[in-house]
């Protein structure tokens, strides 16, 4: 097994990746019986259904948005500055993640509705996805299968958290790319499914 | 033929179920007998709680739907609020619709009668401002008084009625939909209630009222449409119409005694 190798210390590999997943992680788990669980109010009560999926991405962003400044404090303790990189990437990548959430949970809440162990499914998948991503190890620690790695969504998403956070790196489109393909296209899959099965909702919850 | 007097136009409404005990609910189920359900899809059995139904309602109306269990009463009126979609047959709604489905239907039972009243207001379609200065009305209507500080779950399925039904009239709707709820409210509050009905009406709101209790139907509704199994048996002034389904009511009870 290779020594992973990084530049900086391993609370700071961790942590600055952690946080972020957390928050796609939660929003997922939470979001997908968002609707399913809330039969009541979709059968008797008309509102636009999507923002039952939406608070909980929505709510999830304010929790992980308040563990920012416990990030800050480890980089500090860490013996480093945050600087200017972070009010500008800060907005960005929440912006990105938060678009590759709503599209996602578009998806999963809305087929949840008829498959209601998608839940639980999903729950296995994304403790799968949290060690295929980079976030206990830095993607580097990967080595030639760098590129394969970076299919997932969350990859270079990830990355770029860690780089922004660690290094005030700020983020380029060349670095999160796939995760902006990923964002772009689960939007669109997500309006089409939701748009399409939200009509069956009410009849079989 | 669809004109600006019309608030509501069915034409042809008929809504399927599917009965779904065949049906896997979930993915794995579904995935590992992926060839008999895909069979059974096509043979699943039917139900239509609605079959062909056709009337239109003018603006400012109030109509009466009437009906025993099970006759697409609440469908009818779901498809009408859009919360389900007809199979067949096209509905046209002129204005923005509330409706009262069901006893504190969108209601939590941990926050307050005022912050749920707000929160209704909004899923109604009011914008969080519009619900804010409608706040007062509707508290005043609902005659909780203080209690509308408490959380919901404290409260009485009479105090329920009283703040759904208030919001529901206070969101400045074209349409308003009232299922059933009603009994729930004492003499006094049905009669007020009415009485607002009453005068939205005269501001050319539309009513739309399912009901058992025949003697409102009679003495709010102008006109009514009795359902049965899913059809229109006879629609017309209300009054003939309840007394043709109470006397198809004497009929069946007869038959019973008799036989």
């Amino acid at each position: 097994m290779a020594k992973v190798k990084s530049d900086i210390p391993y609370q700071l590999v961790l942590l600055p990746a952690l946080f972020p997943w957390s928050w796609f992680q939660t929003s997922a788990l939470m979001a997908t019986p968002a609707i399913a669980n809330n039969g009541n109010l979709i059968k008797k009560v008309h509102f636009p259904r999507y923002v039952l999926p939406f608070a909980t991405v929505a709510n999830n962003m304010v929790h992980f948005l308040l563990t920012i400044p416990i990030i800050m404090i480890i980089i500090l303790a860490s013996g480093r500055q945050p600087n200017y990189t972070w009010l500008i990437g800060i907005p960005l990548l929440t912006l990105l993640e938060l678009v590759l959430l709503l599209g996602t949970v578009l998806i999963v809440s809305a087929i949840d509705v008829f498959f209601r162990d998608l839940e639980h499914l999903l729950d296995v998948l994304l403790n799968l996805a949290f060690y295929m991503s980079p976030i206990i190890y830095p993607l580097s620690a990967l080595g030639r299968y760098q590129k394969v790695a970076l299919i997932n969504p969350m990859a270079s998403l990830i990355e770029a958290w860690r780089d922004l956070f660690a290094r005030n790196q700020l983020p380029t489109p060349i670095d999160v790319w796939p995760c902006i393909v990923w964002a772009v296209v689960t939007v669109l899959v997500g309006s089409f499914i939701f748009g399409r099965l939200e009509k069956g909702f009410a009849d079989v919850l | 033929m669809f004109s600006d007097d019309t608030a509501i136009s069915l034409e042809g409404i008929s809504k399927r179920y599917y009965l779904r005990s065949q049906r896997p609910v979930d993915l794995k189920t579904t995935l590992l007998h992926l060839p008999s359900f895909l069979w059974r899809d096509s043979n699943r059995k039917a139900f239509w709680a609605l079959d062909g139904v056709s009337f239109s309602v003018a603006r400012g109306e109030s109509i009466g739907i009437i009906g025993p269990n099970g006759s697409g009463k609440s469908t009818l009126l779901k498809i009408v609020a859009d919360l389900a979609r007809p199979t067949q047959g096209k509905i046209a709604v002129n204005g923005r619709i509330s409706a009262l489905l069901e006893l504190g239907a969108g209601f939590h039972p941990q926050i307050t009668g005022r912050q749920n009243a707000v929160l209704n207001a909004v899923l109604l379609g009011l914008s969080r401002r519009e619900a804010e200065e409608a706040l007062p009305d509707i508290i005043a209507f609902s005659e909780l008084g203080d209690f509308i500080d408490e959380p919901m779950r404290t409260y009485s399925s009479g105090m329920y009625i009283r703040l759904g039904f208030s919001v529901a009239v206070h969101v400045h709707a074209d349409v308003l939909l009232v299922d059933e709820v009603l009994a729930v409210g004492d003499a006094e509050f049905q009669q007020k209630c009415f009485d607002h009905i009453e005068k939205l009406r005269a501001k050319g709101v539309t009513i739309v009222l399912v009901s058992h209790d025949l003697g409102s139907v009679t003495r709010f509704c102008e006109r009514a449409v009795l359902l049965h199994h899913g059809r229109v048996q006879v629609e017309g002034k209300s009054q003939p119409v309840v007394h043709e389904y109470l006397s198809r009511i004497a009929a069946v009870l007869g038959h019973a005694v008799s036989s």
